[in-house]
């Protein structure tokens, strides 16, 4: 009886002992072509805050415009209000003057105008990090400018017909309009303070001119010198965070 | 570096310089030849292109019997040495605009900057009569670029002509600008074979 209990408690024991082994260890069939690789360490997932879709607002001036004009015949100067949205797209106004005075020294032919321009449009951050504080963008722009100018020359003569009148014209309207391409670079300076250039790609839309004189400069876009252009603008730029909310609220 | 500086700097300079104006930025009218049905033609026949211009001048008409009567501007002995009866008029004022052309497709024309209409008298040297074509036109200045000088442009009102060698002429593109693009078509008598 003794020897009965023994090999019964000894049978439970070893089958107790299989059964918790089984559930310790996975049953892993191993081909003879398998290797064994030392398992990679995956950090537990810490998933960044949301952000908020309204990441307050930019106002930014361009120095570059005033800068050019100091050492040419026309410069502009302007400032923009971007709206920063999810720290991703950034629709924005940019409002600025653009002059322009100019005599050519082979044909004599003079041209001024001064007026505003306007342009409206769209940035987007292409950086993956939407956190960070700097940025680079790419964007699109729809610019008008509703403008006056004055073209005169010297006098025309008719070399065979003859007869002579003078070329001079005043308070020409004009209204033209263009797309601009934007690339873009913006690096934190110091708290809201940021400092960055633009380079664009212009493309005349729309050039309204009487029949006697396209006009050579358009307030915002530049010479006419041919249907597009490049420009580019270097920006003092500040945060306004005016009711930011850097993250979603309840997380 | 300073070598690669200086390079930079030419070709900026060079850039800056370049000129945007077309090469041939002359306005003319141009017309284009046809036959009576409306074949491209090169017209053999050597011929003359004159224009009327405001005012009067003194002619000299050396006329003889049999012969044909000579106009020139200034008087000449050798006719009335010749039995010519030398008769002193005044006629309009012209001036050649293309001189004893020969086996052309088109001729481009000038226009005036600040008459209504120009007369053209096409001389042939084939034929005794000649050609008179009128067209009025509107012209206007106009500037592309200050770069560019000031031009007149003009817009094609309306042309006749007279059938001496042409047989009709029609307007295909009224504005007249530096682009060279084909402005009037000149049907001559005949057709080509």
């Amino acid at each position: 009886m003794e020897w009965l209990s023994k090999v019964l408690l000894t049978t439970l024991l070893l089958l107790s002992v299989h059964t918790m082994g089984a559930q310790d260890e996975p049953i892993v069939i191993l081909n003879e072509t398998d290797t064994i690789r030392p398992t990679k360490y995956i950090a537990p997932l810490t998933e960044k805050p949301k952000l908020a879709l309204f990441q307050g607002f930019t106002l930014s001036a361009d120095i570059l415009g005033p800068i050019i004009y100091l050492f040419s015949d026309y410069g502009s100067t302007e400032a923009a209000l971007r709206l920063n949205l999810k720290n991703t797209y950034f629709p924005i106004i940019e409002v600025g003057y653009g002059k322009c005075k100019s005599t050519d020294v082979e044909t004599n032919i003079s041209y001024s105008t001064s007026a505003p321009f306007f342009r409206a449009g769209i940035d987007f951050n292409i950086l993956k990090n939407k956190y960070m504080d700097n940025r680079l963008y790419v964007g699109a722009r729809f610019g008008l400018s509703s403008f006056k100018f004055d073209m005169s020359g010297p006098n025309m003569t008719d070399p065979i017909w003859g007869g002579s009148s003078p070329y001079s014209y005043h308070d020409a309207k004009s209204t033209s309009s263009w797309m601009e391409f934007v690339f873009g670079v913006q690096v934190k300076i110091w708290r809201n303070f940021h400092m960055g250039w633009s380079v664009r790609y212009k493309q005349e839309l729309h050039i309204g001119q009487p029949s006697y004189a396209k006009p050579y400069y358009i307030p915002g876009y530049g010479t006419t010198t041919d249907t597009s252009c490049w420009g580019g603008t270097y920006n003092l730029i500040f945060d306004l965070n005016w009711g930011k909310r850097k993250v979603k609220s309840g997380e | 570096m300073k070598r690669l500086f200086g390079i930079l700097s030419v070709l900026a300079l060079v850039a800056c310089s370049s000129n945007n104006c077309p090469l041939e930025n002359i306005v003319t009218c141009n017309y284009h030849f046809y036959d009576r049905e409306g074949v491209a033609i090169k017209y053999g026949d050597t011929f003359t292109v004159t224009t009327l211009l405001p005012g009067t001048k003194t002619v000299y008409i050396y006329r003889k019997l049999g012969y044909t009567t000579v106009t020139v501007d200034r008087p000449d002995t050798a006719y009335t040495n010749a039995g010519y009866t030398e008769t002193i008029a005044t006629a309009r004022r012209d001036t050649v605009l293309i001189n004893k052309a020969s086996n052309r497709s088109y001729v481009q024309v000038p226009m005036s900057y600040y008459n209504k209409a120009d007369t053209l008298v096409f001389a042939y040297s084939s034929i005794s009569r000649r050609d008179t074509i009128i067209v009025q036109h509107d012209a206007y200045p106009h500037v592309e670029l200050p770069e560019c000088g000031t031009h007149f442009y003009h817009n094609l009102r309306s042309i006749r002509a007279t059938d001496a060698a042409i047989d009709h002429v029609e307007i295909v593109n009224p504005l007249v600008n530096n682009e060279k693009k084909e402005n009037v078509k000149i049907y001559f008598n005949g057709v080509v074979e």
